[in-house]
């Protein structure tokens, strides 16, 4: 047993390093190719991240990224791929901000208002594409996209001004009006240079230990994870596969609609045509990135947004920022690849060990009959 | 080149490392144990000799020190048990795998084989239990494909097929749609396939396993024809009778070696079986019976259709009827596809039936979820256990959980209690003699046998007032099999009330206490465990037969 | 296999959290280069879409440029990058500001609650944006067009043009700002000629802004209004637009461009015979002016509006083909007159 534990130790971390030390070195082929000093590159990258204020961006948009790749994942559990945490997040953002500016509840209850009208507006857009995979078979992927577009549409046209958006005067914007101050969710602030954390960050790291917790120490987790691990054996175990793939929908479709909560607690107060676009993309791949692991996600999370933000200002020193692009595309792909090298490795050694133990035991048991 | 014969070639050398359970049954004369002699009047170099060939590896049974010689131009049967190895032997003949110690001589020639490409290179073809045929392609396109270079695509590789077609009286016509074909017209399509690329031996794993009685007989005079132009067969199978009736020469694996070869015409199933079996053969002889009149299950009517994708609606179950007491085991026999594997599915939940009622002691359970009906007492060992009865990639105390996840010790109300769970996992091993170096490993790295072990321990820990059984020694080491009996037996004692389904008869009248014979998903007749032969039920599950068994055969509806 | 990872990542989790709070004790990014030089610098902050667009982004650019030649200011720019929100715009407003840039533009009216939040701060620092006049103070130059007044008169030259009575609108994206083009312009050709039936189309919702990027959605709409019978199209798109004059001018149609005088582009070349007129938007101009202003010592502040009466916004003349319309010019140049002396007011909503 001991052997094995130490043995796993240190394959989890072989991942992990394996993929840095690969995306690390193809990042510095592909910038020397294209004749750009790589180390200028990363200094300027380490020097921007050592900023307090953007460490706080860094750390703001990571529990953003944070919420909306646990939406991914509960999907990816499940064997469910959900596209449409875009849409999700979008649409649960604006109703829950059209539902904030016009009530005014005390504090916490203003808050819990709107992000439960987030929460159930997710789930119930998610759980649209649940409903057609249940009863018609529609694939989640196609339906979850063409809600994407759907909410796009949807979206633009609530917040049209004749319906319940509204054009502030000498404003090319339109919003849904502004959340009284009663439910903004108080930040941390980090000083004046460094801006504040969100509060809603916070809510997103507990998520996560929620999301640890179901799925781990729940009968509810374990039947969602067998499921996604093997549809047919969970079906023969007792789970109802259709009403699981319903119930998961509408648990990622909620925590889908949690991603736009930092954003609109915390800063914006309201949903305006410039809020925040594609996170729900960006969570696909940091899930990918975190393998559906709590903890995974929160350090992929954590880097991808250290990417974002740390390469915004690098054309102000004669970089393309899109460099950040292509080294995200190039961990996306070095850490595929090397996890699954690393899984390969750990079952054949899995497998070795066994057929020792096996080989082992079955002399002793040949003897044992021999002797009946 | 020729190779002088050597003496040795036609006999089998003494192998001291082959003494383990020597089966202590009185020597047959008939049967030619180990180190024992057949010298061959044959004066040609054995078309497959294969030598001390041993391979260890996790999931499968090992093969040790195995010894074959194949003559030329006969029909070699490889029988043995399920599991006892002879699948990985032909797999190393055929260069899927490569054996750890030991040699392959062809022709007399040696070689080594890295993939099936120099196999089918050296003359050996190999049609798969499973057949490896796309199904809206034509037969000729079928048979060409990957086998362009030899005859091209057009007229000539036609009248290469019709020419191998005739030769052995295959009967394959060149332009029919594979999907049109039936069973035995795919599988001579899959021989037609392996004769076109030039091979000279050729091995048939399990061919008769999807076959009828008719068929099985078409096939084995499709094999004669083969034989009598020199071709050599391997052929395995576990069905006893058929090896008879076909094989000039038969091999028998025991535990991963061989233990002895047997001359068809002086032997007779029992002789094979034991030798196959060892020692003892496996039909328990506990004939106690402990059967209540206290009825556990009881079927009614059940009928079940499905609808093809191509919106065809066929029956797979009607109106079934049956019923089981506590204490007893009800055996159901069956060529595969008869509506076995829907009963199943129907009885825990996973299909619903159209009509009829499940009642489990005095509760009805047609309505009831597969979940509650598990909760209820129903254990299940499912018949394929990769698709229902683990999950590969989790740990052993994972698989533990499954399907009884809302059940003590693995989940205290709405939590997993995975300490209790690891605990109960790790008593499991030990009780059922789970061969696994903890409860960490993945289920997917375990041998077939011991996660069948470990299937078993789990359905057994939770009392059930029902087991369903589908199958539940496929696969299994011969050691495992018997305790995996002897489980099933002590709970039978407590009063359990068991539904058995397997394809191994011995295993089915052994164990039974009631007999039903299932054909086209109805139960058409039944037997007398005590005093019906396999082959007598082994006809009646082609439909020969209804009713009462042993009474005189009635008149016959089909 | 699980089990394991979790803690060896819990283990580089603590670790990076570990450096970063170290490093939090560092200053913000821009404290360190602040004021360092009197150089007279000015900044600019793209929207969505950036240098490159073709359009507005890169007219704001040529402002800056003009500047940094003319008036010997050291220029710099700075990028959104996709998907961003307010506080990303914060910190860029701020690090630009601390670093003495002065003005700081803001181009587009996503930049509204960023200077909103940073001007009070630096009431040194003169802040512009482009498009908005909902954010105000006294550092603060609200720089804004009147889109409506040039389309309206490109709908009295489309109403006077068209032989089919029925003229096209292409709007990029459906947002509040290009609305105004298409009221203008339907305003223009209803006053002109009531018979003509203008037919309007947008290419995208917000927040998709492939509208103003995707030559090919261009096409495709302005295809779609040439089988509905259109033989003027307006194509308010910025680069998509370029789709659809592509379109037009295969199909042997009338284009009018927008923002900058489409006719003497470059990358239209192939299609300028075609292309009538341009509305224009002189968005370089009002960068320009408002550097100047801070250059002379007299910064713009407040609503700064371009108009038809400052040539802010108008129709090009540069198409001979155009010019030679001499009845539809001097309907166009009575129509400009008549905005400019307030007899018609042009509606900023369709």
């Amino acid at each position: 047993m001991r052997k094995f534990d130490k043995d796993r130790l240190i394959l989890g971390f072989a991942g992990p390093a394996l993929a840095l030390v690969v995306a690390f070195a193809l990042s510095t082929l592909v910038l020397l190719v294209s004749n750009r000093d790589p180390f200028e590159l990363y200094r300027l990258l380490f020097e921007q991240a050592s900023y307090s204020d953007v460490q706080v961006l860094i750390i703001n948009q990571a529990g953003t990224y944070y919420l909306a790749a646990l939406a991914v994942a509960v999907g990816f559990r499940m064997n469910l791929f959900n596209i449409g945490v875009d849409g999700q997040y979008r649409l649960a953002a604006m109703m829950a901000a059209l539902v904030g500016a016009s009530v005014d509840l005390p504090g916490p209850l203003q808050i819990a208002l709107i992000v439960i009208v987030a929460m159930l507006v997710g789930a119930f857009w998610a759980g649209i594409a649940g409903v057609l995979k249940t009863t018609r078979g529609v694939s989640e992927v196609v339906a979850t996209i063409m809600l994407n577009s759907i909410a796009t549409s949807l979206i633009a046209w609530l917040i049209l001004p004749k319906n319940f958006g509204d054009q502030a005067a000498g404003s090319n914007n339109l919003t849904t009006g502004e959340i009284p101050e009663s439910g903004w969710f108080p930040g941390l602030s980090m000083g004046a240079d460094a801006g504040e954390i969100y509060g809603f960050t916070f809510v997103a790291a507990s998520c996560g230990l929620v999301y640890w917790f179901v799925l781990n120490r729940t009968r509810f987790g374990f039947d969602l994870r067998a499921t996604g691990a093997s549809e047919s054996a969970a079906q023969a175990s007792g789970v109802d596969a259709k009403k699981m793939i319903l119930t998961s929908m509408l648990i990622s479709g909620a925590v889908a609609g949690l991603a736009g909560m930092p954003t609109l607690l915390g800063d914006t107060h309201t949903y305006s045509l410039d809020f925040p676009v594609g996170i729900g993309f960006t969570g696909i791949t940091i899930a990918l990135l975190g393998r559906n692991h709590p903890v995974g996600i929160a350090l992929s999370a954590l880097l991808i947004a250290f990417l974002d933000k740390a390469s915004s200002p690098l054309d102000q020193f004669g970089f393309e920022k899109e460099i950040a692009t292509i080294m995200q595309g190039l961990i996306v792909i070095s850490v595929v690849i090397s996890y699954e090298l690393v899984r390969r490795y750990g079952t054949r050694r899995q497998q070795q060990k066994v057929g020792e133990e096996l080989a082992a035991g079955h002399s002793l048991t040949t003897e044992k009959e021999a002797a009946l | 080149m020729r190779l002088t014969i050597r003496q040795r070639y036609a006999c089998r050398q003494p192998s001291g490392a082959i003494t383990s359970p020597s089966p202590p049954a009185p020597p047959l004369p008939l049967l030619s144990g180990q180190g024992e002699c057949v010298i061959n009047a044959s004066s040609s170099p054995p078309a497959v000799e294969l030598h001390g060939i041993t391979k260890r590896f996790p999931g499968v049974v090992a093969n040790h020190d195995i010894g074959i010689t194949v003559r030329k131009g006969t029909v070699h049967a490889l029988v043995g048990e399920n599991g006892a190895g002879k699948s990985t032997l032909m797999k190393i003949l055929y260069g899927m795998q490569k054996p750890d110690e030991g040699t392959i001589a062809v022709d007399g020639e040696q070689v080594s084989f890295t993939n099936p490409g120099d196999a089918i290179a050296r003359g050996i073809g190999m049609v798969h239990q499973h057949f490896m045929l796309a199904d809206n392609f034509t037969v000729l396109e079928n048979v060409v494909l990957g086998g362009e270079k030899l005859h091209g695509i057009g007229s000539a590789a036609r009248r290469k097929i019709k020419q191998i077609s005739d030769a052995y009286g295959l009967g394959v016509r060149p332009d029919a749609l594979v999907e049109d074909l039936g069973v035995a017209d795919r599988q001579r399509v899959e021989i037609l396939k392996v004769l076109y690329r030039g091979a000279r031996i050729l091995i048939l794993d399990e061919p008769t396993a999807v076959l009828v009685p008719q068929e099985v007989d078409a096939l084995f005079a499709n094999l004669r024809e083969l034989k009598a132009e020199g071709l050599t067969v391997i052929f395995i199978s576990h069905k006893l009778g058929e090896v008879l009736s076909v094989a000039d020469e038969i091999t028998v694996i025991r535990r991963g070696t061989t233990v002895g070869t047997a001359d068809p015409a002086h032997t007779t199933t029992k002789q094979l079986a034991e030798l196959m079996v060892g020692s003892e053969l496996p039909s328990p002889e506990t004939r106690e019976s402990t059967v209540t009149d206290v009825p556990m299950l009881r079927v009614e009517g059940l009928s079940l259709t499905v609808t093809d994708p191509d919106g065809v609606v066929r029956d797979v179950l009607t109106d079934v009827d049956l019923t089981i007491h506590k204490g007893e085991v009800l055996g159901i026999a069956g060529v595969e596809g008869n509506g076995q594997t829907e009963l199943i599915d129907a009885l825990i939940g996973m299909k619903s039936a159209d009509s009829g009622v499940i009642i489990l002691g005095d509760e009805d359970i047609s309505r009831v979820p597969t979940r509650k009906r598990r909760e209820d007492g129903i254990g299940y060992i499912p018949e394929d256990r990769h698709r229902h009865g683990v999950l590969l990639d989790a740990p052993l105390w994972e698989n533990r959980i499954l399907g009884h996840v809302t059940e003590k010790p693995n989940s205290k109300g709405f939590l997993l209690d995975p300490k209790a769970a690891r605990h109960d996992t790790e008593r499991i091993v030990r009780e059922y003699d789970v061969r696994t170096p903890g409860i960490e490993v993945t289920a997917g790295s375990l041998s077939g046998g011991n996660q069948q072990k470990l299937i078993v321990g789990r359905e057994m820990s939770h009392n059930p007032k029902l087991l369903i059984a589908a199958h539940p020694t496929r696969g299994v080491d011969v050691g495992a099999q018997a305790q995996i009996w002897d489980q099933i037996r002590a709970a039978r004692r407590e009063g359990l009330a068991v539904l058995l389904i397997s394809a191994d008869l011995d295993e089915l009248i052994g164990l039974s206490d009631t007999l039903r014979v299932m054909y086209r998903g109805q139960l058409v007749a039944d037997a007398d465990p005590a005093t019906i032969t396999p082959e007598e039920l082994g006809s009646a599950m082609t439909g020969a037969a209804a009713g009462h068994l042993e009474a005189a055969p009635e008149d016959e509806a089909r | 296999m699980r089990r394991i990872t979790r803690i060896a990542t819990v283990g580089v989790m603590s670790a990076a959290l570990a450096l970063s709070v170290t490093a939090c004790g560092e200053s913000s990014s821009s404290s360190s280069s602040s004021s360092d030089s009197k150089d007279n610098k000015a900044a600019i902050a793209y929207d969505i879409g950036g240098r490159g667009d073709q359009s507005f982004n890169d007219a704001a650019f040529a402002g800056l440029d003009r500047a940094e030649k003319d008036l010997g200011v050291k220029g710099t720019e700075a990028e959104p990058s996709e998907g961003e929100s307010d506080a990303d715009k914060v910190q860029r407003l701020t690090s630009l500001a601390r670093a003495g840039n002065n003005p700081v533009i803001g181009v587009g009216f996503a930049y509204a609650p960023a200077i909103k939040k940073v001007a009070p701060k630096f009431p040194k620092i003169t802040f512009g944006i482009i498009d908005d006049a909902s954010v105000t103070g006294d550092n603060i130059a609200n720089i804004v067009f009147n889109e409506e007044q040039g389309s309206y008169l490109a709908g009295v030259a489309a109403a006077k043009v068209t032989k089919t009575k029925t003229v096209g609108f292409i709007g990029g994206v459906e947002t509040p700002l290009i609305k105004k083009f298409e009221a203008g312009y339907a305003q223009g050709v209803k006053d002109t000629d009531p018979s003509v039936k203008v037919v309007p189309q947008y290419l995208t919702q917000p927040p998709n802004f492939d509208g103003f990027s995707k030559p090919d959605l261009g096409k495709a709409a302005a295809q779609g209004q040439l089988d509905k019978g259109a033989d003027v199209v307006y194509s308010a798109a910025g680069l998509a637009g370029s789709g659809a004059i592509e379109a037009v001018s295969k199909a042997g149609k009338w284009n009018i461009g927008v923002d900058s005088d489409q006719y003497s582009q470059e990358g239209l070349a192939a299609y300028k015979e075609s292309i009538l007129t341009s509305v224009t938007k002189d968005v370089e101009d009002s960068v320009f002016n408002l550097i100047k202003s801070v250059q002379d010592g007299k910064p713009e502040t407040g609503e700064v509006r371009y108009g038809l009466d400052k040539d802010g916004v108008g129709l090009a003349m540069s198409n001979p083909a155009f010019t030679k319309m001499t009845e539809v010019i001097a309907a166009v140049d009575e129509a400009k007159k008549a905005i400019i002396d307030g007899k018609i007011t042009v509606k900023t909503a369709p």
